[in-house]
């Protein structure tokens, strides 16, 4: 099971739902069919368990008051074009 | 000694061919048209460069943009077949194959705004569990906007593969661009790309073309003809195709991202 946040390199597919971990993020990306089946079932648990965790996680963090009102970014440094002829 | 003769010249014939018909030298020859890699055309991106051979695809990867300056791989019908359903694997990492100052790290791209995923060799064309583990290696990753990630180029990568399945089989050599006289590098380290690439070459009916997008959000892409291509990437990407084929654009079809609803190919 993934833990939200915890790292950079976690990584799962839930029936076509692409789900990344990052340290400030959890991106979600894709689309899925939850069907009314077996399949469906496992599906929707696992996007359940999956929330439930991020929602989990950043409500710890607010109650010990380090969730930033936004995240903030690493701007990219500016450099030469190695390649240019 | 006529006879000698002739030997000698056909020894010069062979070599004349080595030089004129072959491209880069390559550990894995299948996953290029005709077992021959790509060639440099400017020379600056040749510095710190290595080729990088898995199951599934060939890289050659860049100590300069801590990237690769592109991935080779043949996609078939059967192949695809055979991948599909693979669940998706174990996670980003990096390349320990690098040295550890040619290569990227997933500090690199942490809190950086910039999706690491496009993996140049995309995993959903992996025909193997391997292979399609093989494509988390940070060697095929190139900093991408995640709008164009997500919309536009995993479009075109679908689109590539529904013409796979169509024609059967076909090559296709993926990197990214570098335009311009500055560029942004994350963390100073990695560049991010100003475009991205995929060259498509069908060996049955003897046509290519590839699609060229910006690495910025929007729906904009074009298709060039390798001519056109080669000049943009500075590479000789399909060393082994004649400039009449390279000049013509063959038909390729719009990314509409129809026909993969759900993912579930």
């Amino acid at each position: 099971m993934m833990k939200p946040f915890a790292d950079e390199e976690a990584s799962l597919e839930i029936n076509g739902l692409t789900v990344e971990n990052r340290l400030d993020r959890v991106s979600l990306y894709g689309s899925l069919d939850i069907t009314r089946d077996q399949a469906g079932l496992t599906a929707a648990r696992e996007l359940k368990d999956l929330l439930c965790g991020i929602v989990a996680e950043l409500e710890a963090v607010a109650k010990s008051g380090d969730l930033p009102g936004q995240v903030e970014l690493v701007q990219p440094e500016t450099v030469e074009n190695p390649f240019q002829e | 000694m006529h006879k000698k003769k002739e030997v000698a010249l056909g020894v010069i014939g062979i070599l004349l061919i080595a030089t004129t018909v072959f491209g880069g030298p390559t550990a894995c020859p299948s996953h290029f048209a005709n077992g021959e890699a790509p060639e440099f055309i400017n020379q600056k991106l040749a510095n710190k460069t290595r080729e990088l051979c898995n199951e599934g695809y060939a890289i050659k990867h860049s100590g300069i943009t801590r990237t690769p300056l592109y991935a080779a791989e043949l996609i078939t019908r059967e192949g695809l077949q055979q991948g599909k359903g693979l669940p998706r694997s174990n996670g980003f990492r990096p390349d320990p194959r690098l040295p550890a100052s040619e290569r990227s790290e997933l500090s690199d791209f942490a809190r950086s705004g910039y999706g690491r995923v496009f993996h140049v060799y995309p995993a959903a064309d992996a025909t193997t569990a391997q292979s399609k583990d093989n494509s988390f290696v940070l060697s095929n990753m190139v900093p991408q906007d995640s709008e164009s990630n997500r919309g536009i180029w995993n479009n075109i990568e679908g689109a590539v593969r529904k013409e796979a399945k169509r024609r059967g089989n076909l090559y296709v050599v993926s990197g990214p661009l570098y335009q311009g006289g500055e560029l942004k590098a994350l963390k100073g380290r990695v560049l991010i790309p100003t475009g991205m690439y995929k060259a498509v070459y069908d060996p049955a009916r003897n046509e290519a073309a590839a699609y060229v997008v910006l690495n910025a959000p929007g729906d904009a892409y074009q298709v060039v003809s390798i001519v056109e291509l080669e000049k943009i990437a500075g590479i000789n990407l399909l060393p082994t195709l004649s400039t009449q084929i390279k000049s013509r654009a063959m038909q390729l079809p719009a990314p509409t991202g129809r026909g993969k609803k759900g993912g579930r190919r």
